[in-house]
């Protein structure tokens, strides 16, 4: 990175984009670097970031959600949520735009060779999920056991939905998603299980029966993990979705056994730079751009609790 | 290279040379208020002044800074112009503080994580002739962190004001190179500036013990003294906009019809858009959530990071607050408080 100015955007054409979900607030890009040679340098692992830059607007961090195994594109699922977002959900396949990168640091791979691992996902957040997802199903002989556990409100909320039905199909790894409890503006759950979407228990989550090509549940992800129940030995889970989400599923890892190093989150925050220096989303000592985006449990402990 | 000797009415023949060689910066008063800004001769030099109203970040790092320039911003990425750009500068009678402000900056910006080209470029073309306090104000705390009203720490040539003549001692390479066709001080100018020196250190009253405080801080986070610090605040931002090391910045795109400018902005911790997220989380909604990050920022996170305070007992926050604020009261409370209250 040292030999080129951190602030300049790298220029790449929108492939593809597509409405990801039913609400059609979220959408995900496909970008093709304009120069080889661009891409080549842009080395990056799974839970980094980027800098989706649309001169004349602005920037926005969002982080990546196609793996490094998978060549020739980088892909981004963004929300319409300001200036800069709307203006990408505007823009038209072939479209030029620009992209700093990447950024931040990355999910543990290394660390986690010959080990299991339980991703738990939540929402929109799931993109560099996705990245990581990928990144072990293809590097699959460096890994044991492979559990991912995804919710979004509603069936219709949930990202990648091609890729879930194929996951399920996988025999070596397994899927479980979960919606939440209110199913559709009525909210009866019987909606949901005429659609296939089994109940767990609120009251208790642990005695819900998990069967062969069952993968679909209403269930709020703190209470699918307690579901699931994921073997907490030479285990990591890796935790991404919104505060309220991380905050009641680090209690159901930490009472299956995870230990605070093995639990693993990926943190947003508000960003300019993406490099350290303009000043806003550090907690404590550490930048979430640089430093972070993503914290063991145990490292979060030791930070202020301002996040 | 031996001390030299300038007299005072031979300074305006001095800076003219300077100026030749590029752009001079210095303190010049404009409506009664002393600032630092570029002059084509000495005699717009204000030097009787202690402290002026703004540090001299802003010849490095500008309140506002083009960083790219671009055309057609929806279909075409690339800009067109990278505006780094830097043209030889001397920072002329600058305070010790101020000089000491850009070495501790220059840790933020140019480190091995990343360099940020546009301040290097500015580092690297700017020379510094400091000018030591023989008076410091009665808000000025320099060596309480580490700095002094003689400090040479970030100047390349140190200048002191002696009876009625100046004495400069050039501190680098590049120093000696600014003052080498000046005439050898007599040594006893130097012992004379060795008891102004002494003289002036004496006269800072304010007595600020941040001795450990670095450390102490770390365990501060949760401590109900800072809602009590924050209480006549009105999160204005002046201290930050004010302050030698702040370097809080904000990137905003302007453009007009297709033609635009990508420019980085001074922003200061103080406001709470600062780390509004999209979604509407707010991590600091609290005004005494945004000056604890300003004092832990200067006295914790900065040391952790970079090994230095990022405080150079200006006293300009003091003295520029409009609620009288005082920074050196909130240090005392900080270091004072009684470890029982610490959680």
């Amino acid at each position: 990175m040292s030999e080129m100015n951190p602030y300049i955007p790298i220029p790449v054409t929108i492939k593809r984009a597509i409405i990801e979900t039913d609400d059609k607030l979220i959408k995900t890009f496909d970008l093709v670097f304009n120069d080889k040679k661009d891409e080549e340098r842009f080395t990056y692992l799974p839970g980094q970031f980027a800098e989706l830059s649309i001169l004349g607007k602005g920037e926005s961090p969002i982080g990546i959600a196609s793996s490094p195994t998978e060549k020739g594109f980088l892909k981004f699922t963004v929300m319409k949520v300001g200036l800069v977002t709307t203006t990408l959900h505007e823009l038209e396949e072939g479209a030029v735009m620009g992209v700093r990168g990447p950024m931040g640091n990355w999910y543990p791979i290394e660390e986690m060779k010959g080990q299991n691992v339980v991703i738990v996902g939540g929402g929109f957040a799931f993109t560099t999920l996705r990245s990581l997802l990928i990144y072990l199903l293809s590097h699959r002989e460096d890994y044991k056991d492979i559990i991912c556990i995804y919710g979004a409100r509603n069936p219709g909320l949930l990202c990648y939905r091609d890729e879930l039905d194929e996951w399920a199909k996988r025999d070596d790894m397994k899927l479980y998603l979960g919606i939440d409890w209110k199913f559709g503006p009525e909210g009866p759950i019987e909606e949901a299980a005429a659609k296939g979407w089994e109940p767990v228990s609120l009251k208790d989550p642990t005695q819900t029966k998990l069967g062969k090509g069952k993968y679909k549940f209403t269930a709020f992800v703190p209470q699918l993990v307690q579901a699931v129940k994921p073997a907490a030995k030479n285990t990591y889970a890796i935790v991404c979705g919104p505060p309220i989400m991380i905050k009641f599923t680090i209690p159901v890892l930490t009472e299956l056994g995870y230990p605070p190093e093995r639990i693993v989150n990926s943190l947003e925050m508000r960003m300019k730079c993406g490099i350290g220096k303009c000043g806003r989303c550090n907690i404590g000592s550490k930048y979430v751009c640089k430093d972070g985006p993503v914290f063991t449990f145990k490292e979060l402990q030791n930070l202020p609790k301002e996040y | 290279m031996k001390p030299k000797v300038l007299p005072t009415k031979e300074l305006g023949a001095f800076v003219k040379e300077l100026v030749k060689s590029g752009l001079v910066i210095g303190p010049t008063e404009v409506k009664g208020v002393t600032r630092y800004i570029p002059v084509t001769s000495g005699d717009e030099l204000a030097l009787e002044y202690t402290v002026c109203m703004s540090g001299p970040k802003g010849f490095l790092f500008p309140q506002n800074e083009t960083l790219v320039q671009f055309e057609g911003y929806v279909n075409s990425a690339v800009p067109s112009g990278d505006m780094k750009e830097a043209k030889p500068q001397v920072l002329f009678g600058v305070r010790p503080c101020d000089a000491r402000s850009l070495v501790i900056l220059d840790k933020l910006f140019i480190n091995e994580d990343y360099v940020d080209d546009y301040y290097k470029a500015k580092r690297d073309a700017t020379s510094i002739i400091c000018f030591s306090c023989n008076e410091p104000r009665p808000t000025c705390f320099c060596t309480a962190v580490g700095g002094g009203p003689f400090d040479t720490v970030g100047c390349d040539v140190s200048m002191s004001k002696v009876e009625d003549n100046y004495l400069l001692e050039a501190v680098t390479e590049k120093g000696e190179k600014l003052i080498e066709g000046l005439k050898d001080a007599d040594p006893s100018l130097l012992q004379i500036k060795e008891k102004l020196k002494k003289q002036a250190a004496e006269s800072i009253e304010s007595k600020v013990d941040v001795e450990g405080l670095p450390q102490k801080l770390k365990g501060m986070f949760e401590d109900p003294i800072w809602q009590e610090m924050t209480d006549k605040c009105m999160g204005c931002g002046v201290c930050t906009y004010l302050c030698p090391t702040c370097h809080c910045f904000d990137i905003q795109d302007e453009a007009v019809d297709d033609k635009g400018e990508r420019i980085r902005n001074w922003d200061s911790c103080m406001f709470p858009i600062f780390t509004y997220h999209g979604s509407g989380h707010q991590p600091r909604d609290k005004r005494h959530q945004r000056m604890r990050q300003r004092i832990m920022h200067k006295f914790n996170y900065y040391v952790e990071n970079f090994g230095v305070i990022a405080c150079v007992g200006c006293g300009r926050c003091i003295t520029e607050c409009p609620t009288n604020e005082d920074l050196r009261d909130n240090l005392r409370k900080l270091k004072d408080l009684e470890p029982s209250k610490v959680e």
